[in-house]
């Protein structure tokens, strides 16, 4: 019992976080989702308190594009993000692990009222989590 | 003296920033993981290697917890406070009663006779982010150690136990899977507690620490519900009765960032001669 259990956890452990980014443009509901919850979120973002402050000098329309351009690409659609990377649009801006978090919470709100089921929206955060190095200030 | 000037410029940075304040829960929800029974983050049974509470690394979070097991003879009680500072260092304090009930007469104890033990804890992180490192294998590494003292100290000699407080040091790799909404958790435990602690330490089987294993699987089923399992191995260092393993499969329902209830089916094993516990574990938790 005891040895089949640790067999089992290893064997748990063992298994690969293996980005599916080819159908995940599709289960999110392909390019006209993506917008619809992007531009959902950008409308949270520019309005929560937790986020708003850090948005005062940013075009709302040319984010949602770059942003619709950048999710649409990493999940495997046919676009291109043309913006600047993480790391150059976002020094000197000082965001913190909560900012960042809080958009987190305002992505998964937009997903949620654009009917992407929950573990969909969890293989679109594995594939932006690690962006959090370059957005979050040291 | 220095390590609190430390503390207070930590505090005065994380102040610094005018708008979010100190107390803000601006981790993720189900990030931190719940209060484990000896009071560290993690799941029922194992710490974890999260730091407990919702505080980032700008922040201070904490919870207080009361956790309630009953099995075929015997009740556990587990009240405490967890803090985690700056997502970097976890301290807790958890008291646990256990009441033998009628075993405790059998026993030659008395009808509900009560082991009880406190447990102080510390876990620091050391490295790795399970949350953010989702493109690399590496999980968040975090280093643990519970003293714990029970109260009855000259019955759990009497029963074989050479002492009656020691430390537990523990090793904790997590990982959280967002590409398959799983949380992976595997602890290693330097320990000669008997029964957690509640019998004391040591005994004529083992008087020395030995290497103990944890694993823990938990599965994100929707934003507010996680289902999971926990595997504990634990010394056999008394003569009297045998010790055994413990396992738990858990739902945990998170309504919020600040009140967390933890259900649980338990296997504790053989318990002082009154053969396999089994039964149920309830948890509370109330938190920023």
């Amino acid at each position: 019992m005891k040895l089949k259990t640790l067999i089992l956890a290893a064997a748990l452990l063992g298994t690969a976080p293996v980005a599916n980014a080819d159908s995940l443009y599709d289960d999110l509901g392909g390019l006209d989702n993506i917008t619809r919850f992007t531009n959902r979120l950008v409308d949270l973002t520019f309005t929560d308190p937790r986020t708003a402050h850090q948005f005062k000098q940013t075009k709302k329309d040319r984010l949602a594009r770059l942003l619709v351009d950048q999710i649409c690409e990493a999940t495997g659609g046919p676009c291109r993000y043309k913006g600047v990377n993480m790391k150059k649009s976002h020094i000197k801006l000082g965001i913190t692990e909560a900012e960042f978090n809080a958009l987190v919470e305002q992505l998964q709100q937009a997903m949620s009222e654009a009917d992407v089921p929950f573990h969909t929206q969890n293989r679109l955060l594995a594939i932006l989590a690690p962006m959090k190095r370059d957005i979050v200030e040291r | 003296m220095e390590k609190i000037l430390i503390f207070l410029a930590l505090i005065a940075t994380g102040a610094a920033h005018a708008e979010e304040s100190l107390f803000d829960s601006g981790k993720i929800l189900a990030t931190p993981g719940v209060i484990q029974v000896e009071g560290a983050g993690g799941s029922g049974l194992t710490p974890w290697a999260v730091i407990s509470g919702y505080g980032t690394n700008r922040q201070i979070g904490g919870s207080a917890h009361h956790t309630y097991v009953t099995t075929g003879d015997f009740t556990l009680n587990a009240t405490g406070v967890t803090v985690g500072l700056f997502d970097r260092l976890e301290l807790s304090f958890t008291r646990q009663w256990f009441n033998t009930r009628s075993a405790g007469g059998r026993l030659g104890l008395g009808d509900g006779f009560k082991f009880n033990q406190d447990i102080v804890g510390a876990k620091v992180k050391v490295f790795g982010d399970a949350v953010y490192d989702q493109d690399k294998w590496m999980p968040q590494v975090s280093l643990g150690a519970q003293y714990k003292k029970a109260d009855k100290g000259a019955i759990v000699r009497a029963v074989g136990a050479e002492g009656d407080d020691d430390i537990d040091l523990y090793l904790a790799a997590s990982k959280i899977l967002l590409e398959k909404s799983l949380v992976l958790t595997g602890t290693t435990r330097l320990t000669r507690a008997n029964q957690f602690g509640l019998l004391g330490f040591g005994g004529p089987n083992g008087s020395n620490r030995s290497l103990q294993f944890e694993a823990s699987a938990a599965y994100l089923l929707s934003r507010h519900f996680v289902v999971g399992a926990d595997y504990r191995t634990k010394p056999d260092n008394l003569a009297f009765a045998e010790e055994d393993d413990a396992m738990a499969a858990y739902v945990v329902w998170l309504p919020s960032k600040h009140f967390t209830v933890t259900a649980a089916y338990t296997d504790l094993g053989k318990i002082a001669l009154q053969g396999r516990q089994r039964g149920f574990y309830l948890s509370f938790q109330l938190g920023f």
